[in-house]
C-alpha cells in the first residue's frame, strides 16, 4: 500500500501550521501535547503520506485513537481543513496497515457488521443490556459491566417500539417529511422520537418513517470502516427515496452530519454520486427544519416545569452542520427560561463510541463540561444527539449534579402541547 | 537519547510530562515557519516553576541544549529545536495565578494563551493590551521571547511595555525571582532586558503583566479603497497628522478574498483593493476628535465608503477577519511565508509597492496585510515548501525586500523576533561591536550558550554560539 493512500495527502496541504486550532482541542486541552493537537495530527498524516513516518508506528496510531473526531479544529480553522474528513480516512488506513488483534476484530465486525446493521440484533441487545441492568447483574460482572452500570437504564421493550410509518399532521396539513429513526436512537431513546414526531406533526408535517431502514453508518464512518459505511449510505438513500423527495429530518447530530456527507462518502462512485448529493440536499437537523417551518403565531407555552435551560451544541451540529443559531431560537420560542452554557462548543467527551473505547479519557473531557453546567445555574440541561444525551446523564449522575436531561425535541414537544396561537 | 536519562526525566515531570517516542517528537519539528525544521531529542512539559527548574538542572549536569516553547506560533524559528537539544514546553502551564483588580495587575504562567488571559481580565473591566494577530494560540511566555506587537500596539506599545515582572529559570535551574510589581524597576531593569529575548537568556515560568482598564469608548472603522497606494497614503497623512488611533490595519486585495473565503468572513468587501481597519478608543470626545479628521483623511485619499461597526460583535468580526488572515492564506498555497519589516512610515506607499514588485519579479503570490501605524508590513509570499526551486526564489525575495527595506531606513524585524530565520542579517543593520556586545549580555546569562543556540546573532559574529544557520 502507498503511504499516499492511507491518509489524506491532499488534504493535509491545506493546513498552514498557524496554530488557532490548538485552543479548543479538546485533547490539547488534556494533555499540552503537540502530537495530540489538530495541527499535530496532521502533521503526522503528512508525515506519513510523505515517507517520514511509518504509518505501522503504534504512537501513529495512538494519536489518531486518542482524537474524539468532534472537529472543533475546523471551526476555528482559518485555512478551512476539512478535519473530520482527514480522520476518517486515516482511521480507514489504520485498519489496513495496523489490522487489529483477532479479538478486536471480531468485536468490531459483531458490532459494525451484525448489530447495528439489524434491527433484531440491536433489540436482542437491548433487552439484555436491560436485564443485565435491572437484575442487577451488571454489578456482578466487576469492570466489565461498569459501562452498563453508568449508563441510563435501557428503557422496556414498550418503549422501544417502532414509530407508526406515517403520522398524519395535527390540524391544518401543510406537508409532509421522511424522518430518520434511528438505530441506537429507538433503542436508547424512544422518547426522543416520539416527540419528534409529535412536535413535526403539531406543526403541521405528516411524517413518514421508512421501513425496515436501521442504520445510516455514522459510527462506521468515524471509526475507519468506510466500507460498510459506503454499503449502509446506499441503503439508506434507497429507503429515504422511497418516502418521496422531500425534506428528511434528523433528530441524531452525528447522523444528521454524516447523512448531510453522503454525497462525498461516495464521491468516487459513479453510479451513485449524483444520487447521494440529492440527498443529502434533503437532510436537515431537526432543529434546522422546526425553526424554519415552526408558525409564526405559535408560542410554547413552558412556564417552570423544566426550570432554567441551558443548551450544549453537540459537536456534529455546531461544527459538523453550522447549525448554533436555530436550537437556540426554538427554546426562545418554548417559553422557558434559559442561561447560555460556557463553552457550549466543546466536546462532552462522548464522541459516539469513544466513551466506551476510551472511558478515561472520555471522563477527563467531560469534567470541564460538568464544571461549566455547575457554574452556569441552569437545572435542565439540552441536547441533540444521543451519545451526547447519554454522556451528560451518565456524567452529571457520576458527579453527583442533579439535573434533568433532555433532547431539543422533548422541551418543545412539551411546550407545543400547550401551546396557543 | 539515553534511556536512564529519559528515566530520570520521567521521574522528575511524570509521565504526561516527558515525551520522547520519535513518531510525537516529529510534530515539535517546527513553529510557524515550517520551511526551517529539526527533530529535537526529548519534549519536556513542566507543570510548574519548581519542575522547570529541576528539568532544566538535570539538562544542565548533561550539557543539553535547551530550546523554550510556548504554542509554536512563532514565524522566525525561534522555537525550532536544535540537533540533539531538548525542547522544554509550557503547554501544561496554563494557569491565571491572580488578577488583582485593585493594582491593575495580573500574575499567570508563561503557558497561559493570549486570549485566555484578555477573557480573564475583561471580566474584572480591565484588559491585556498587546494582542498579536495570533492570540487566540501564543502564549505569554512566546509573548515575552519575541516582544511581540499587535494591531493594538500602535497606541499601547509592544509586550514590553506590559511587563511588570519575571519568574525565571536560568541555564543551570537556579531560579530568579523578578516578580514583584513595582512602579520602577530598582537597579539594572533586567525584566526590561530579559523581553525580546528569545528564549536565549532563560525560561520565563510565571509573568506578572500590567492590565489596563476597559475603554469607555470602543470605536470601529472599514474605509474601503479602490487603491492600495491610497490607503498607504491616507495612513502617512494620519501618522502626519499626529493622530492616535488605538489601531490602524491595512488589508490588501488578495488577504482579503482569502479571509472572505473562510470561516472568519468579515464582510470586507471582495472588489475592494484595499481595506484600512481603523480602531480609536477612549471617552467619546476624545473618539470623536480621533475619528473626524480620520475620516476627513480617507475621504481625501478616495475611500469609497467608511463602514462603521454597530455592536460589539460587528467589532469582533471585522477583527476576527483580521486575525485569521494568516490562516485563510493556506486556502492559496500550503506554506505562507511572512516578511516583518518596519519602513518609516512616511514611505509605506514605495515600500509596499518596491515588496509587491520584488515577488512579482520572482514570480511568487504575494498578499498584503499589515500594522500600517506602526509601518510593521507583512509582506506574505505564498508557496509549497516540496517545490525546491520556489523555496529559494521566496528566501531570495525574502532577502531582497530586507535590504531595500533597510537602505530606505527601515528594520528588519517588528515583531516576529530574529530567530533562525533573519540572523544573518543582523549585520545590515549592526557593526561587529554591536553585535559583540550583544554576545556579551549574552554570555552574561548564558555562559555555555546552551539556551536557544544558533538563533538572534549571526554565527561569524559570535564564533563560540555556533547555530545551524538558514538553509541556502
Ligand atoms: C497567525 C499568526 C499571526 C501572528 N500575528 C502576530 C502579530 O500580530 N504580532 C506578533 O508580534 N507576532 C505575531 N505572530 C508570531 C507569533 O505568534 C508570536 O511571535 C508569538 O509571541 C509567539 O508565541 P508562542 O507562544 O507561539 O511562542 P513560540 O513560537 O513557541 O516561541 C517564540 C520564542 O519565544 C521563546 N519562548 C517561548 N516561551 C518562552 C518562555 N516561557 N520563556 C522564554 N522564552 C520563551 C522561544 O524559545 C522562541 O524563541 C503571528 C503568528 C501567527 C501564526
Ligand atoms: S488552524 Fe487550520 S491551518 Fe492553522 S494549524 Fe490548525 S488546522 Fe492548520
Ligand atoms: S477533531 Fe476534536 S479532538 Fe480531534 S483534533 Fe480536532 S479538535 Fe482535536
Amino acid at each position: 500500500m502507498r503511504p499516499q493512500e492511507v491518509v489524506d495527502y491532499a488534504k493535509s496541504l491545506d493546513c498552514i501550521h498557524c496554530g488557532l486550532c490548538l485552543r479548543t482541542c479538546p485533547t490539547y486541552q488534556l494533555t499540552g501535547a503537540e502530537p495530540s493537537s489538530p495541527r499535530g495530527r496532521i502533521y503526522l498524516m503528512r508525515a506519513v503520506a510523505e515517507g517520514q513516518l511509518a504509518a505501522t508506528d503504534p504512537q501513529y496510531r495512538e494519536e489518531m485513537d486518542f482524537c474524539l473526531a468532534c472537529r472543533h479544529c475546523e471551526s476555528v480553522c482559518p485555512a478551512g481543513v476539512r478535519f473530520g474528513e482527514m480522520i476518517e480516512t486515516a482511521r480507514a488506513g489504520l485498519e489496513k496497515t495496523q489490522p487489529r488483534g483477532f479479538l478486536a476484530r471480531t468485536a468490531r465486525r459483531i458490532g459494525f457488521g451484525t448489530i447495528l446493521c439489524s434491527r433484531l440484533w440491536l433489540s436482542l441487545v437491548a433487552s439484555s443490556m436491560r436485564l443485565a441492568q435491572v437484575t442487577g447483574a451488571a454489578r456482578l460482572l466487576g469492570k466489565l459491566g461498569r459501562p452498563l452500570v453508568e449508563m441510563p437504564t435501557v428503557p422496556p421493550k414498550s418503549e422501544r417500539a417502532a414509530l407508526p410509518s406515517s403520522t398524519p399532521a395535527a390540524g391544518t396539513r401543510r406537508g409532509e417529511v421522511a424522518m430518520l429513526e434511528g438505530c441506537a436512537m429507538r433503542e436508547l431513546y424512544g422518547r426522543v422520537n416520539r416527540a419528534t414526531v409529535e412536535v413535526l406533526t403539531l406543526i403541521g408535517f405528516e411524517t413518514k418513517v421508512p421501513s425496515g431502514h436501521v442504520c445510516c453508518g455514522a459510527l462506521h464512518a468515524h471509526n475507519g470502516e468506510l466500507e460498510g459505511a459506503r454499503e449502509l449510505a446506499r441503503s439508506t438513500i434507497e429507503h429515504f427515496e422511497r418516502c418521496g423527495s422531500g425534506p428528511i429530518v434528523v433528530n441524531s447530530a452525528g447522523c444528521g452530519a454524516h447523512m448531510k456527507a453522503y454525497g462525498h462518502l461516495l464521491a468516487d462512485d459513479a453510479a451513485w454520486r449524483e444520487r447521494a448529493g440529492r440527498f443529502s440536499a434533503r437532510v436537515k437537523d431537526f432543529s434546522e427544519f422546526v425553526a424554519a417551518e415552526m408558525p409564526t403565531d405559535l408560542k410554547g407555552a413552558l412556564g417552570n416545569e423544566l426550570g432554567t435551560l441551558a443548551y450544549d451544541d453537540p459537536c456534529h451540529l455546531c461544527h459538523g452542520q453550522q447549525v448554533r443559531s436555530q436550537p437556540r431560537t426554538l427554546l426562545e420560542r418554548s417559553g422557558a427560561a434559559r442561561v447560555e452554557l460556557p463553552d457550549s462548543e466543546s466536546c462532552c467527551g462522548s464522541a459516539g463510541i469513544y466513551s466506551m473505547l476510551r472511558p478515561n479519557d472520555s471522563k477527563a473531557v467531560f469534567a470541564r463540561k460538568a464544571e461549566a453546567f455547575r457554574s452556569c445555574g441552569a437545572d435542565t440541561l439540552v441536547t441533540a444527539n444521543p451519545g451526547c444525551h447519554m454522556q451528560w446523564e451518565s456524567g452529571l449522575a457520576r458527579e453527583g449534579v442533579k439535573a434533568r436531561v433532555l433532547h431539543l425535541a422533548e422541551v418543545m414537544s412539551a411546550a407545543l402541547r400547550k401551546a396557543k396561537r | 537519547m539515553r534511556r536512564e536519562l529519559i528515566d530520570e526525566l520521567l521521574a522528575a515531570l511524570g509521565p504526561a510530562g516527558v515525551i520522547h517516542e520519535p513518531a510525537r517528537l516529529l510534530a515539535y519539528e517546527c513553529d510557524g515557519l515550517a520551511l526551517l525544521r529539526q527533530r529535537p531529542s526529548v519534549v519536556l512539559l513542566p507543570r510548574t516553576t519548581e519542575e522547570c527548574a529541576r528539568t532544566m538542572r538535570i539538562l544542565h549536569r548533561e550539557k543539553i541544549p535547551v530550546v523554550g516553547r510556548g504554542a509554536g506560533t512563532g514565524l522566525s524559528g525561534g522555537a525550532t529545536p536544535v540537533e540533539g537539544g531538548a525542547l522544554i514546553g509550557f503547554a501544561r502551564m496554563r494557569d491565571v495565578l491572580e488578577v488583582n483588580v485593585a493594582d491593575q495587575y495580573a500574575r499567570v504562567q508563561a503557558g497561559v494563551v493570549n486570549v485566555d488571559l484578555t477573557l480573564a481580565a475583561e471580566k474584572h473591566g480591565l484588559f491585556y493590551a498587546p494582542d498579536p494577530s495570533s492570540q487566540a494560540a501564543c502564549t505569554i511566555g512566546g509573548n515575552v521571547g519575541e516582544n511581540s506587537g499587535g494591531p493594538h500596539c500602535f497606541k499601547h506599545g509592544a509586550t514590553t511595555r506590559h511587563i511588570l515582572g519575571l519568574v525565571i529559570v536560568r541555564d543551570d535551574g537556579s531560579v530568579l525571582d523578578l516578580s514583584p510589581p513595582l512602579a520602577d524597576p530598582l537597579g539594572y531593569d533586567l525584566v526590561g532586558l530579559f523581553v525580546g529575548s528569545e528564549g536565549m537568556f532563560g525560561l520565563a515560568t510565571e509573568i506578572t503583566v500590567r492590565l489596563v482598564p476597559t475603554p469607555a469608548v470602543t470605536e470601529t472603522l472599514l474605509a474601503i479603497f479602490t487603491d492600495l497606494d491610497a490607503a498607504c497614503d491616507a495612513v502617512s497623512d494620519a501618522i502626519a497628522g499626529r493622530l492616535e488611533p488605538s489601531a490602524l490595519e491595512i488589508l490588501d486585495r488578495l488577504t482579503i478574498q482569502a479571509v472572505e473565503a473562510s470561516v472568519f468572513a468579515a464582510g470586507y468587501p471582495k472588489e475592494a483593493e484595499a481595506v484600512l481597519l481603523v480602531e480609536a478608543e477612549g471617552s467619546e470626545i476624545e473618539v470623536e476628535a480621533t475619528l473626524a479628521p480620520l475620516r476627513a483623511i480617507a475621504h481625501k485619499r478616495g475611500a469609497i465608503d467608511i463602514r462603521r461597526a454597530r455592536s460589539g460583535a460587528e467589532r469582533k468580526q471585522l477583527w476576527a477577519g483580521r486575525k485569521g488572515a494568516f490562516g485563510a492564506m493556506g486556502r492559496i498555497a500550503p506554506d505562507l511565508y511572512v516578511a516583518d519589516v518596519v519602513v518609516p512610515r512616511t514611505k509605506l506607499r514605495e515600500l509596499v509597492a518596491a515588496s509587491t514588485r520584488i515577488a512579482r519579479d520572482k514570480q511568487l503570490k504575494l498578499a498584503n496585510v499589515f500594522h500600517a501605524g506602526d509601518g510593521n508590513l507583512h509582506p506574505n509570499i505564498s508557496y509549497d515548501r516540496r517545490d525546491a526551486d520556489e523555496v529559494r526564489r521566496v528566501l531570495e525575495a525574502s532577502d531582497e525586500i530586507m535590504k531595500v527595506v533597510v537602505a530606505a531606513g527601515g528594520s528588519l524585524t517588528g515583531e516576529h523576533g530574529v530567530g533562525l530565520e533573519k540572523q544573518e542579517f543582523m549585520s545590515l543593520v549592526f557593526a561587529d561591536d554591536d553585535l559583540r556586545a550583544m554576545c556579551d549580555v549574552r554570555r552574561a546569562w548564558d555562559p555555555d550558550g546552551r539556551l536557544n543556540p544558533g538563533k538572534l546573532i549571526p554565527v561569524h559574529a559570535c564564533r563560540e554560539m555556533r547555530g545551524t544557520g538558514r538553509p541556502r
